[in-house]
């Protein structure tokens, strides 16, 4: 793990300078005016966009061998799917709460 | 026969760390992503929560101390990468000095997020009461925002005690790498945090 050359800074540089502007972004946008949920979905996507920055090249996952990648990548997808369980039943007590509808 | 070959040291039998990676390097991976599952629940439990309460709560106003810590934490990042690359490339004053400078960082982000605790309870917004009602927003806000100043306290602490030994001999490159993934997880969840916490509770 030593042994190998260190990436230059500059790759470092530009990846931090991404990551800036993106949270500012993230802070014009959440000064806009924008409904609830087109607000999550902008905020969600630029999330996605950090994180693929971070751990790619700030925690030099790309650097790995692919079994690991593969490996990280899978779990991470099985957790984002069982958080799925929960969002959906969120936005079901969302709309309940919007069509004055729901369980009887 | 058997025991003649288990007791003598063959070279090619000795097997390898799984995915070709320092054991430790691998064990960090495996604590990120055991708390990947933790702060995920404590954040789509927050947005559940969020979703289905109707008036939940927007206290923030200016959020030019949320802007300043979260720049901190995007900075440190830098500077912990700056000194990993020192460590690896033998400048051992370098990666030292970098890596203070990142636990400073993580310092300062702390009191900033403890002032700004602070200023919430000021407003009388407490872990089960406030001003507007929802009891759950207390308990929602301090717990989330309360586990992630937790991990990055402990960081910067941790970041302290790595660097002291990386100067004393004691702990070499890998370990710094090792560091270098906590602190970049903590920031990434810092990401996080603040969109959902924060930004989509402005003040209207």
């Amino acid at each position: 793990m030593t042994t190998a050359e260190p990436p230059g800074i500059r790759k470092y540089v530009a990846v931090y300078l991404c990551l800036v502007v993106i949270t500012a972004l993230q802070f014009v946008v959440g000064y806009q005016n924008i409904e609830g949920g087109r607000m999550a979905v902008r905020m969600l996507t630029f999330g996605v966009i950090e994180t693929i920055l971070v751990v790619l090249f700030l925690m030099n996952l790309s650097a790995e061998k692919r079994a690991l990648i593969k490996f990280i990548a899978y779990f991470m997808l099985f957790v984002l799917a069982a958080m799925n369980w929960i969002w959906t039943d969120s936005f079901r007590l969302l709309l309940f709460r919007l069509t004055k509808t729901g369980p009887s | 026969m058997s025991h003649a070959v288990m007791g003598t040291h063959v070279p090619g039998m000795i097997e390898e760390s799984p995915f070709a990676i320092p054991s430790k390097k691998l064990a960090m991976w495996l604590f990120i992503m055991a708390d990947v599952m933790t702060f995920a629940a404590c954040l789509a439990a927050y947005t559940f929560t969020r979703n289905a309460t109707p008036d939940w709560p927007r206290p923030f106003h200016g959020i030019a101390s949320v802007a300043v810590m979260t720049f901190i934490m995007l900075t440190s990042c830098l500077t912990m990468l700056i000194g990993l690359r020192a460590a690896k490339m033998g400048d051992k004053a370098g990666a030292f000095r970098w890596t203070m400078v990142t636990a400073i960082g993580g310092i300062v982000f702390a009191l900033l997020h403890i002032r700004e605790w602070m200023l919430m309870l000021d407003q009388g917004a407490g872990l089960f009461h406030n001003p507007w009602g929802i009891a759950a927003f207390g308990a929602a806000y301090y717990v989330i925002t309360g586990f992630s100043l937790l991990h990055i306290s402990v960081g910067s602490i941790a970041l302290i005690i790595v660097g002291i030994r990386y100067k004393g001999g004691r702990c070499d490159a890998d370990d710094l790498e090792v560091m270098n993934l906590y602190w970049q997880f903590v920031d990434l969840v810092w990401l996080f945090i603040v969109p959902a916490v924060y930004l989509m509770n402005l003040a209207r």
